[in-house]
């Protein structure tokens, strides 16, 4: 018997004006159907109740603590209450309840680095109303791997990756003008990213020896230095340099042409040197069941692969796919770290 | 019933030798819907044509003409000129060499002075091998600047690929990556789109809808992420608007294909290359075409290579040449009914 099968998923409440409300409550509707790993829900109980009963959901939610979210999970949504400061109005989100939006973070970290609950899964939040209230972090991303670094007291790189039934990318530099891209890309980067993401594999994937592709940056990976230099200048060395260290590596790959069917199935994950060169590929690859997982953490963390949508918020239309995907993938990575450390 | 004085004349060029090209053209010279679209003067060596035609399991009934008065011959049947130029004992199947270069070179070469002349109103040719086209020619660079070179056109050309469904333009193409948010600017862009629009009325779209991609992540979420696309891009979409064009956007490139398609865009317009290319080759581009806007005349080929792994097998799909062909039966016809109208 796995020990941490015993201990729930830690699910963020997110912005509770956003759909992470409703997705949740779909979620733990279709928990029998659908086989959905037990989760303990960190936020605001009258706000949950109020969005079931909009929806018209029979939804019995029941303040609980982690010893107690598994064996509740069948009857009840167990929460652990982190209560908002102003009444939450569907749709209309409200900057006054910043704190329990980044508290419920903090308590989902804590908990699992602590290993009360077994990984962290966080519901989508909006930048903008946390920027109204102090948050002073670029994303929820690096929000995390600050926490992280505050009970660590070590740096920590997290590392951004996007999972699919059919692809897992990662992408090198993220939300910064395509124009930086280049400056940004250095062989430390490229490289302690890497580094990090065969780590995880390994641990958390159950992959002992992952098979990586690095995409290059320019057209046709620079053409050998005629459609640009980074390419043989920084990202070949970093490879060459992952090679002798044994990790199976190949690249610097055309991007246009490493995505197909064939080409996908030589390698469990791309390395990818700017957002879009990842985003296009994973979301032509479908869109409602790809997860992002946070590396390089020393916790495990994923969350659904969209916003919070305000506008669909309430209306009992926001597909909860994506949602569900990052709960049994949150799964199936804590299943695989505690393997491996038996 | 086909009324054979409409039919364009299209120089069809044999392309590389030492692949599937001897093959697909024996098999475009034998398609009944190719008969009726367009007549075909197809420019090569008989002796590697009938190899084509003995692997494709095909006879061909063709009219034999000189490169001098080709039209002598009359168009009841296609007409080939042998320029006996290519002995098949000197053919390396799946090696790219000089032999098959200046082979692939003089053909193409002839083809685009029919055209240039008058004599053909389009041209097609079947896969090159860039290398061989090289050793043959050193400053062979890509198809459009051999084109431009042999015909002394100093217009702009661009690259299309076109999939069933969808066109792809795009405003860079083979830059470093490092350049291409210097190289956007309003003009670049209505250029584009002008050019864009014209190439797919030709094609038979009255009035092309076309979406243009955003330069950013997520399209700049609103100049988080860069000001491109509040700076150029969306002010190059309001011009080209408030010109007639039917032009929407920009939208984030991760999605802008998908939408495309779900809401009836014929043409993306991209900002660089793999931006555009990652989706379309994971759509299946190898079955699109390539055409060559912006020249004189309809200038279109298979956008796959020349299958050197399959050379000779009889086994080449001729679908991606056939639908060059006929796309540029298309255009020819519409342009030459353009002229009469003026």
């Amino acid at each position: 018997m796995n020990p941490t099968r015993d201990r729930p998923l830690a699910l963020t409440m997110g912005d509770p004006a956003g759909i992470g409300l409703d997705i949740t409550l779909a979620a733990w509707v279709d928990r029998r159907d659908l086989q959905v790993p037990p989760f303990i829900f960190l936020g605001d109980p009258s706000a949950l109740s109020e969005r079931a009963r909009l929806l018209g959901l029979d939804v019995p939610v029941r303040e609980t603590d982690c010893d107690h979210a598994v064996s509740t999970f069948d009857d009840a949504l167990p929460v652990l209450p982190v209560t908002c400061a102003a009444n939450v109005s569907t749709g209309i989100p409200n900057s006054a309840n910043a704190g329990a939006i980044t508290g419920a973070i903090e308590m989902a970290v804590q908990l699992t680095m602590a290993g009360e609950t077994s990984a962290v899964v966080t519901n989508p939040i909006a930048k903008s109303v946390l920027y109204d209230a102090g948050f002073q972090f670029p994303g929820h991303t690096e929000f995390l791997a600050d926490i992280g670094e505050r009970a660590t007291g070590k740096p920590l790189l997290p590392v951004m990756m996007l999972a699919g039934p059919k692809l897992m990318a990662v992408p090198v530099t993220i939300h910064i003008p395509l124009k930086y891209v280049p400056d940004q890309l250095t062989g430390d980067l490229i490289y302690r990213t890497c580094a990090i993401t065969v780590a995880d594999l390994k641990a958390r994937f159950g992959l002992p020896s992952p098979r990586v592709a690095v995409a290059g940056l320019n057209p046709h990976a620079g053409e050998g230095g005629a459609l640009g230099h980074e390419d043989d200048a920084i990202i070949k060395p970093v490879i060459d340099r992952l090679k002798a260290e044994g990790v199976d590596i190949a690249g610097p790959l055309p991007a246009d042409t490493m995505f197909h069917d064939r080409a996908r199935a030589t390698y469990d994950v791309a390395i990818c040197m700017y957002h879009d060169q990842a985003l296009i590929p994973a979301k032509a690859l479908g869109f409602d069941d790809s997860v992002n997982v946070t590396l390089g953490l020393p916790f495990i963390r994923t969350s659904p692969d969209h916003g919070t949508a305000f506008s669909l918020a309430g209306k009992g239309i926001a597909r909860a796919d994506s949602l569900l995907a990052a709960l049994r993938m949150a799964r199936q990575l804590a299943d695989n770290a505690a393997e491996g450390k038996r | 019933m086909t009324n054979n004085t409409q039919r364009p004349v299209i120089a069809l060029a044999m392309g590389d030798p030492a692949g599937i090209s001897p093959e697909l053209t024996a098999r475009l010279l034998s398609l009944s819907d190719i008969r009726d679209a367009a007549h075909i003067v197809a420019i090569g060596d008989r002796r590697i044509l009938d190899e084509g035609a003995a692997c494709a399991g095909l006879t061909l009934d063709l009219a034999s003409a000189s490169l001098e008065n080709f039209e002598a011959a009359g168009t009841t049947r296609h007409v080939f000129i042998d320029l006996g130029h290519l002995d098949p004992a000197d053919v390396e199947r799946g090696e790219a060499t000089l032999a098959g270069g200046t082979f692939a070179t003089r053909n193409f070469r002839t083809a685009l002075e029919l055209a240039h002349h008058g004599r053909a109103q389009a041209v097609c040719f079947t896969p090159f091998n860039k290398k061989a086209m090289r050793y043959a020619y050193p400053g062979y660079d890509d198809e459009i600047r051999f084109v431009a070179d042999v015909i002394g056109f100093t217009g702009k050309v661009r690259e299309f690929n076109v999939l069933e469904k969808v066109w792809n333009a795009r405003v860079t193409s083979h830059i470093p990556l490092s350049e291409v948010a210097s190289s956007l600017s309003v003009e670049a862009i209505l250029a584009e789109l002008e050019l864009t629009q014209a190439c797919l009325k030709d094609a038979g779209y009255d009035v092309p809808k076309i979406a243009v991609a955003g330069l950013n992540p997520h399209a700049g979420d609103g100049g988080s992420f860069g000001m491109e696309e509040i700076d150029i891009i969306g002010p190059a979409i309001e011009a080209a608007r408030a010109q007639g064009y039917n032009v929407d956007g920009p939208f984030p490139a991760d999605t802008v294909f998908l939408r495309a398609l779900k809401d009836g865009f014929q043409a993306v317009l991209t900002m660089y290359h793999d931006q555009g290319q990652i989706a379309m080759k994971m759509m299946g581009f190898d079955k699109g075409v390539t055409m060559m806007g912006g020249l004189p005349f309809a200038l279109c080929t298979p956008a796959h290579g020349t299958a050197y792994d399959i050379a000779g097998k009889g086994i080449a799909d001729v679908g991606a040449s056939r639908e060059a062909i006929l796309l540029a039966a298309r255009m020819a016809k519409r342009s030459a009914a353009q002229a009469a109208a003026a």
